[in-house]
């Protein structure tokens, strides 16, 4: 007889409020001694959030641990309000998991794989038929569906792979590495797909990846994690703030212009053939044509840009160890 | 006309739906989990490949039992007994079928990796290797019981009167007995061997050897000692190093009386029972072990 464990009613608004992910001095060391995770503390609020660190930073152990598949050796962990340690099960009907490597057998097709995994998430039959139909078509996959997965491109895998998180109605979606593999055009629509999940499904999202660049186009907030510790984490518009330039662009006399400018008062700094001129308001714009004007060069680009997230990390850390 | 806007809307995007309904339990979780590996044990959802040998096997074990409805019908006596049946040929179309059918079940998922998203579901790291060794121990009983029970159906449908009929039921139950024993030591046996390795042929290669080399290695042994007859120690041992020589010392240590393939266990009986009962907890602990591993990877 189905129990009546509906995920979505007994979270407290509180909850969903304050962090779908917290953890608090999490440690966790494997055999050998090796730690991946050393005193984690963070929260994570709700929306798409983006897990960022270099390969062996303790992303994927953190997903694990959040998943209740991995026990910490030190500290806590909650997902959604209920503890990693002791509620597993629980946690798990409320998360979707997309690993970083493959896992889909080639010999079933999408639509039995997903299905099957969908009944696997606790859900009846009928539904899990439905959902599994509806997940693939959220991800894009139409009439592909009933052929076998071993016949589809890295890019049809992925999305299976991410329907198949989503095949169990999640409140949180952990995705790990989800566009390896994957072309420039392919990982554009796999973060476009990933930013509407978060969006427009109100699913909550944490999304790890080691390309920072890459993901910042869709997060939310972003935690930054570094030999198992908190590098940082933050809103993404609290980790842009105050780091527009301006880049300017000219067919010749670079260098001509660079003094122009630093005689004007702005100290623009030169990254291959584009001068980056710090934004400080409007008449930055004035004083950047009037400089050009002056000496009449050829203008070809002059557009306001953001600094990479990761550039501002690098500029941290290398603060940091200086 | 914003009316007709967002009817067309509904239609044509339904846009993400919420799923607020009922959902099963663990344990349903778990009964879904043995139904689909059942299935696949016998090829049911998988392509026509993989139902060869599933079928093969199951017409190899219903002949002997059809032919023997038939000598029945033209009034010879029941030709095999319920608790050998036919001994060989059930070794050997047991040995192929988990060997063929255990990979299928467990090294299919550990060569695509698709374990991480099985324990990322509300199941237990135990409830994997739990759900496939039930099933196929179903599969195995549906392979060795129905052709018995067509064996008995066979020959009761000659039987001249009530005792007769009762005569052969009584003889049925024991060999349903056995058939039992059959599937849960051997499915243990063939999953444990199974999921050392995700490379399917591997996996066959080590069922089927690890099988026919021990029966084999300990039906020589049997000879050399002196045969089936023999009450030698060393006839009643060389029983003891292959799984199905085991069964059937077992078999005949509890009273079964149809000559099988082993040396009569004699007072080793005990032994060949405690051998059983330990080989089955190995086999379970092994397989147990191995996922308690695969789930952290």
């Amino acid at each position: 007889m189905p129990s009546t464990e509906a995920p979505a009613g007994p979270l407290s608004p509180a909850v969903w409020e304050t962090a779908v992910v917290e953890t608090r001095a999490l440690t966790k060391v494997y055999p050998g001694n090796v730690t991946a995770l050393d005193g984690l503390t963070v929260d994570v609020a709700a929306g798409v959030t983006g897990l960022v660190g270099a390969n062996g930073a303790g992303k994927s152990t953190l997903i694990k641990i959040l998943l209740g598949l991995l026990l910490p050796t030190e500290g806590q962990a909650k997902v959604l309000g209920h503890d990693c340690q002791t509620s597993g099960e629980r946690i798990r009907t409320l998360l979707g998991y997309m690993p970083e490597h493959d896992c889909l057998p080639p010999d079933v097709t999408a639509t039995e794989f997903v299905t099957h995994l969908g009944r696997l998430s606790g859900l009846p039959p009928t539904v899990a038929k439905e959902r599994a139909a509806e997940s693939l078509r959220h991800v894009g996959l139409h009439e592909e569906r009933y052929r076998l997965i071993g016949t589809y491109s890295t890019g049809m895998k992925q999305r299976v792979k991410l329907a198949q998180a989503l095949v169990g109605d999640p409140r949180l979606l952990l995705l790990d590495e989800p566009t390896n593999g994957l072309d420039p055009a392919g990982r554009t629509a796999m973060l476009e797909l990933i930013g509407r999940i978060g969006a427009e499904f109100g699913i909550s999202i944490v999304v790890a990846s080691h390309l920072l660049g890459e993901i910042e186009r869709i997060c939310d907030h972003l935690v930054a994690i570094e030999g198992g510790r908190l590098l940082r984490a933050d809103t993404i518009t609290s980790f842009t703030r105050a780091s527009q330039v301006l880049a300017v662009e000219v067919e010749e006399g670079l260098a001509q212009l660079q003094q122009e400018l630093a005689a004007r008062g702005l100290a623009a700094t030169l990254a291959q053939r584009t001068l980056l001129v710090p934004l400080g308001g409007d008449d930055t714009y004035d004083v950047v044509r009037d400089a050009v004007a002056d000496l009449a060069l050829p203008l070809c680009r002059l557009e306001r840009r953001r600094h990479q997230v990761e550039e501002l990390f690098r500029d941290e850390e290398g603060a940091a160890h200086v | 006309m914003s009316e007709t806007q967002s009817a067309a809307g509904v239609i044509h995007d339904l846009g993400y739906r919420r799923y607020d309904g009922p959902r099963l339990g663990r344990a349903q979780i778990v009964r879904a989990l043995i139904w689909h590996s059942f299935r696949s044990s016998f090829g049911i959802g998988r392509g026509v490949k993989a139902k060869i040998v599933p079928i093969l096997a199951c017409v190899a074990m219903l002949l002997p039992a059809f032919v023997n409805a038939f000598a029945v019908s033209r009034g010879s006596a029941r030709l095999f007994g319920y608790d050998v049946y036919t001994p060989q040929l059930r070794v050997i179309v047991v040995t192929i079928f988990i060997a063929a059918q255990a990979p299928e079940l467990v090294s299919r998922d550990l060569r695509s990796h698709v374990l991480p998203l099985y324990f990322s579901r509300p199941i237990r790291r135990g409830d994997y290797p739990l759900a496939k060794y039930l099933a196929l121990t179903a599969a195995l009983l549906l392979l060795i019981e129905v052709p018995l029970l067509v064996l008995y159906v066979g020959t009761i449908a000659s039987a001249k009167n009530g005792h007769a009929v009762w005569g052969e039921t009584k003889a049925l139950i024991p060999g349903l007995g056995v058939g039992l024993m059959w599937a849960v030591l051997m499915a243990a046996v063939g999953l444990v061997l199974a999921s050392l390795t995700g490379r399917r042929a591997y996996a066959t290669g080590i069922v089927a050897i690890s099988c026919f080399l021990t029966w084999t290695v300990s039906e020589l042994l049997i000879q050399a000692e002196g045969g089936m007859t023999s009450t030698s120690t060393g006839a009643r041992i060389a029983g003891l190093f292959s799984p199905f020589n085991i069964m059937d010392g077992v078999r005949i240590w509890l009273g079964g009386t149809s000559p099988g393939e082993d040396a009569d266990p004699g007072h080793f009986g005990p032994l060949y029972g405690i051998v059983a009962v330990l080989l089955l907890a190995a086999c379970l602990g092994g397989l147990a072990a191995r996922y308690r591993k695969v789930s952290r990877a």
